[in-house]
């Protein structure tokens, strides 16, 4: 008892002569909203969680009454790999701790949670589970609500936490000196299902951090959004041309767009905007006919790999000169080379490949082990890296055209236009194929949506449900920015 | 003996008004005010401790208090901007060179203090901002603003610690007229809707105020009377410059009058007077009167 006193003492004493003067000199601190703990003597903290000083910042608001009797939840397998700082944490903040996984059947994973909150002491939870991505708040985990739910009445308070992501991010053990602005909510007594109550927790602290008083902590964004580029995907025949004209039309009533197709126009309030052409278009053209004209598939390829390429490089041109917010592009470089590459090779690919091709394509190698097979196998990779042509880049949204081939065959046949010497029916057929399995891939691989839409009907309703798509993944990306409004 | 006399006189003035200062902070901070003047007496306190340190001790004690300033105004600068996770190594860089250039204050080496951040510093920030990691994109904007910061921060609110090595009370002239332009500028900055009037009214209002005080305290200074009246006249029109550029600073780093919190905005409002004045009265003594 006597020991358990002075060990006490002892750490509101490191708490208050070294945590705390340390925390404020090195990183600023604003706190808003401290009464709020006045109104609680037992309490459960939820905050969000981004970086390791979170706990140093929430120890910091304590009153000193409250240092020795708050437990943060943390798990045991993460700081125990050192000694020390085990020791150091388990002495000055006197942890409960956790194991990730599944918990054995029959045992309470709640037991140590419960007994501190039973002996009425109180305790520090982050309910997303582990350090999300900086600054964005992930969903909670089901356990808070599992938690709250056997202790009605208990009084929770949630914490915002604005700067430690930028202080100590995850990605970085550089610590830098930066403010951090703290606000503390009023306490929130919670009633219903589990279920209820972790959204109900959730949505408060998600509504703490877009408050009048958090967006005046918050740093305005300086940094310009890229523009949203939408591929239109299809098999020649398809009418992607045309659909893709279609879309950046209707898009341009709101806000200015582009169209990279065999011509690039600029549009605004659905008109098109007269500008003088860049040099790049004026080569990919004469690529492009040459392509065109090609007689056979060997002097096809070359000229329409350049022309993709181009293609891809007009993005960036387009960005950097006239900056739209959104970039309709009939085809995109990326994916188009992909199914290419799927449908040349003898056999069909499969969709891990496919996978490790894009991360190629894109510059993303270092997601890639050095010894991959997928070098050895695709020796171009490494021209395509020496000569920094591995910038493709991957739309937003992706929107496929999918036709039977001979449907395309007779479009073909309709247009009265020389066919290109790939247009047969059965490399058609396999190239939807490969289509195909590039969009899902993207889907699966980068969470990109992908819209897969009938090309049979007409080309209007088709563009109609593509223009639906759009806004609706639009919207859901405002909202997941903004969800006040 | 007449000597000791001034320095003591000196001191006592310097005591009291620190006191006066302290006393108007507490109770500011019990009675719970919040405007600009109120957080503007909390850094001139900063500054008069600072002098106050200096004047019982030494310089070189000083100009610590002031090294403590300028980090937290970097500190709160650097809030301000994006920073991108390679930038990180850069940004510690910039923290280091405040103790690096206030110690060559300290050490009375001019010609290194001179070129401490504009060569040295300036040099070794893209070096680290490259060995942080592979991300090329934002770089040439990421070294900008960090150099920017510093520059302002520290190189220019140093100067008024190696002012404070000439004279202390040279630094605390400079930190007087600029309070009184500051005031005069905070209640008739924004009296007409042409900027450029505004800004020459102001230096109008300033100088019947600043020339005099300049005069008086030339005794204390050691700064000739001509050439005080000169500063006198001289120091409004950098406080309205610093100003005028200042503001434009703060309104893209997203910081508004109406929100001034520390680490929102706050010490760099309070300090943007410093900004020019400092340096060029640095130099400006330098050069004629040393």
């Amino acid at each position: 008892m006597m020991r358990e006193r002075i060990s006490s003492l002892i750490r509101i004493a490191v708490h208050v002569i070294l945590l705390r003067p340390l925390v404020k000199l090195i990183f600023g601190v604003s706190v808003l909203g401290r009464d709020n703990f006045d109104f609680a003597d037992k309490f459960i903290i939820i905050s969000n969680h981004n970086s390791h000083l979170d706990i140093l910042l929430l120890f910091s608001l304590l009153p000193l009454s409250k240092i020795s009797i708050t437990h943060p939840v943390a798990e045991e397998t993460y700081f125990s790999k050192s000694k020390i700082i085990y020791f150091l944490v388990g002495f000055l903040l006197q942890p409960i701790w956790i194991t990730r996984g599944k918990p054995e059947k029959g045992s309470d994973p709640f037991a140590g949670i419960k007994a501190q909150l039973d002996s009425g002491h109180n305790v520090i939870i982050f309910p997303e589970g582990s350090r999300g991505k900086p600054g964005e708040m992930q969903s909670f985990k089901s356990g808070i609500g599992r938690l709250v739910v056997q202790y009605p009445g208990l009084p929770i308070i949630p914490v915002y936490l604005s700067g430690p992501e930028r202080s100590l991010p995850k990605a970085s053990y550089l610590l830098l000196p930066l403010w951090n602005h703290i606000i503390i909510g009023p306490p929130q007594i919670c009633t219903g299902t589990h279920k209820e109550i972790t959204r109900q927790l959730e949505s408060v602290l998600t509504g703490l951090s877009h408050s009048e008083s958090a967006r005046q902590r918050q740093r305005k964004a300086t940094s310009e959004s890229p523009p949203l580029s939408v591929a239109v995907l299809g098999i020649d025949g398809s009418g992607k041309s045309t659909i893709s004209k279609h879309i950046a039309v209707r898009f341009s009533a709101e806000s200015s767009t582009c169209l990279i197709s065999d011509r690039l126009d600029l549009y605004e309030n659905t008109e098109v905007k007269v500008v003088q052409p860049l040099g790049y278009e004026k080569v990919r053209k004469v690529i492009s006919n040459y392509a065109k004209k090609a007689k056979s598939l060997k002097l096809y390829k070359i000229p329409k790999m350049t022309e993709l390429l181009l293609r891809n490089h007009l993005y960036f041109e387009v960005r950097r000169w006239y900056n739209p917010e959104m970039i309709v592009m009939d085809g995109s470089p990326l994916l188009n080379m992909t199914a290419w590459a799927v449908l040349y090779r003898d056999r069909m690919l499969d969709e891990e490949t496919c996978a490790k091709i894009i991360m190629l394509l894109t510059g993303r190698e270092e997601e890639l082990k050095p010894d991959d097979p997928i070098f050895s196998e695709f020796k171009e990779s490494q021209y395509f890296r020496s000569l920094k042509l591995n910038n493709l880049i991957l739309p937003d949204i992706v929107i496929f055209i999918d036709l039977y081939p001979e449907t395309a065959n007779t479009r073909i046949a309709k247009r009265g236009e020389d066919r290109q010497v790939h247009e047969t029916s059965e490399k058609l057929a396999r190239l939807r194929e490969a289509y195909k399995m590039v969009c899902k891939v993207i889907r699966d691989r980068w969470d990109i949506p992908v819209s897969i839409i009938d090309g049979e009907e007409s080309l209007e309703a088709v563009s109609a449900v593509a223009e639906r798509f759009i806004t609706e993944v639009i919207r859901r990306k405002e909202g997941k920015n903004d969800p006040t409004d | 003996m007449i000597n000791a006399m001034f320095s003591s006189v000196s001191s006592v003035t310097l005591i009291t008004a620190t006191v006066c200062l302290l006393v108007v902070n507490i109770v500011r901070i019990i009675s719970k005010k919040r405007s600009f003047l109120n957080s503007y007496l909390t850094y001139t306190l900063v500054f008069f401790i600072c002098f106050l340190t200096a004047q019982i001790f030494s310089y070189k004690v000083g100009i610590w208090v002031l090294a403590l300033l300028s980090f937290t105004a970097l500190r709160e600068y650097f809030s301000l901007i994006n920073i991108r996770l390679q930038d990180r190594l850069g940004i510690l860089g910039a923290y280091l060179s405040i103790p690096f250039m206030y110690y060559l204050i300290q050490i009375d080496w001019y010609g290194m203090f001179i070129i401490s951040i504009p060569v040295y510093t300036f040099l070794a920030i893209p070096l680290l901002v490259s060995l942080g990691g592979k991300e090329t994109q934002g770089t040439v904007f990421s070294i900008g603003a960090i150099d920017f910061g510093l520059f302002l921060c520290v190189f220019c609110i140093g100067h008024i610690g190696y002012l404070l090595s000439f004279a202390i009370w040279k630094a605390v002239f400079l930190v007087i007229n600029v309070a009184i332009c500051d005031v005069i500028i905070y209640y008739i900055g924004s009296r007409f809707r042409s900027k450029t009037l505004n800004c020459f009214v102001c230096w109008l209002l300033s100088l019947p105020l600043t020339i005099p005080v300049s005069w008086l305290l030339c005794y204390w200074t050691g700064i000739p009377p001509l050439h005080s009246i000169i500063l006198g006249a001289m120091i409004p029109a950098l406080v309205i410059i610093g100003h005028r550029s200042t503001d434009y600073v703060k309104a893209d780093l997203g910081v508004t009058d109406d929100v001034l919190f520390p680490g929102r905005g706050q010490i760099m409002d309070n300090l943007k007077s410093f900004f020019y004045a400092a340096p060029v009265m640095f130099h400006y003594i330098r050069y004629f009167l040393t």
